[in-house]
């Protein structure tokens, strides 16, 4: 358990670190984070043409109401999380692989459904878009960190299971 | 089985804690400005005057004022800037921390609530002076970096990032975990690590 915590704290603050440091942000990060925007652009579109993407903005030309996506709202925090969590626990490098990339996917997923939600909760009211953004979004991301956690666990048990019974 | 009835009985729970924890924002944020207010008289003496809970805000007044634009002492300019933060930013995790545990039904829940609370309020005052030394930084600049005991801008931001955007959500699972121990979720789960761990 003392091997657990000591990794999972180390793999989480050096990723946190590496994350923030300038060349990571400018090369990775907002890149990426453009890349939601998008991703959630072409999502939205077949349902309504008057959403636009510009860099990490996403923008409703009808009515001038923009969401930003910020450091903490692209998914990449709760997705260190998680690599910290699998990385710490031990498991074959391939079982690692597998479950940080699962994983990643999961949670982006969700954080388009949250990046999609937010556009037009903040069009139709912004005291219920403050209180998804600020609490119950970040809430029900970590939530779905410790689901794909669980589930990568309750894996790892039933594989191993099965390997004995063969 | 028992995993699904934890995150679904924990989202179920949700609706309920976060109600409690919003009608009753003043009093759970209480203890976490207290503890601030001794946290940053010791990390800013010199730019802190007092720190009080108001609201659900926590009040900031600094010891220094604004004349014509520019920051100076308060008793020079006259006046004193105050900030204002809201608790609610990073007292969440009590509401996140009360479903998880709430939906896990373990013995001596009350008290274990109680223990966690108690971590949940530390982690809260140092995301809240996190909060007001990225404020701070913002509003004073290089005079803020250049005062005594204040740390490096990098390292603010990373203690902002880590402190507000992080640990409201983490801090209550790793309560939480820690105090599943002996439930049958937890006999599950490490039955699991168990049989994963003797296959690697």
């Amino acid at each position: 358990m003392a091997r657990f915590l000591l990794t999972f704290g180390g793999v989480l603050i050096g990723l946190f670190t590496i994350e923030m440091l300038k060349p990571v942000q400018e090369t990775i990060i907002q890149p990426f984070t453009g890349l939601l925007a998008m991703l959630s652009t072409a999502i939205i579109l077949p349902f309504d043409d008057s959403v636009i993407a510009q860099g990490k903005v996403l923008r409703d030309a009808a009515t001038g109401f923009a969401v930003s996506i910020e450091a903490g709202c692209n998914g990449i925090e709760a997705a260190i999380v998680l690599i910290a969590g699998i990385m710490a626990f031990p498991a074959r490098a391939t079982h690692k692989l597998v479950a940080i990339s699962a994983g990643f996917i999961f949670v982006q997923a969700l954080n388009i459904v949250r990046i999609i939600s937010l556009f037009y909760l903040g069009q139709w009211n912004y005291s219920v878009f403050e209180w998804f953004h600020l609490y119950l979004w970040p809430v029900l991301i970590m939530l779905d960190v410790l689901v794909v956690f669980a589930l990568y666990l309750s894996w790892l048990g039933r594989h191993a299971q099965a390997i004995k019974e063969y | 089985m028992l995993l699904r009835r934890q995150f679904v009985l924990t989202l179920g729970l949700m609706p309920i804690t976060f109600g409690v924890w919003y009608a009753a924002g003043t009093l759970f944020a209480a203890p976490a400005v207290w503890l601030c207010n001794a946290i940053l008289s010791e990390a800013y003496p010199a730019l802190i005057d007092s720190v009080r809970l108001g609201g659900v805000d926590m009040i900031a007044r600094l010891t220094i004022g604004e004349s014509g634009g520019t920051l100076i002492a308060a008793k020079e300019a006259g006046n004193q800037i105050a900030i204002e933060i809201n608790t609610r930013l990073v007292s969440y995790s009590i509401a996140f921390y009360a479903a998880l545990l709430m939906a896990s039904n373990l013995e001596q829940s009350v008290y274990k609530f109680c223990v966690g609370l108690f971590w949940l309020w530390l982690s809260m005052a140092f995301g809240l002076a996190s909060i007001l030394g990225k404020d701070l930084l913002l509003m004073m600049g290089p005079s803020f970096l250049n005062s005594p005991g204040v740390p490096p801008a990098n390292l603010l931001a990373l203690t902002y990032q880590f402190n507000v955007l992080l640990m409201p959500t983490l801090a209550p699972v790793c309560l939480w975990f820690w105090q599943l121990k002996g439930s049958p979720l937890w006999n599950q789960l490490s039955g699991d690590i168990a049989r994963a761990a003797t296959s690697r």
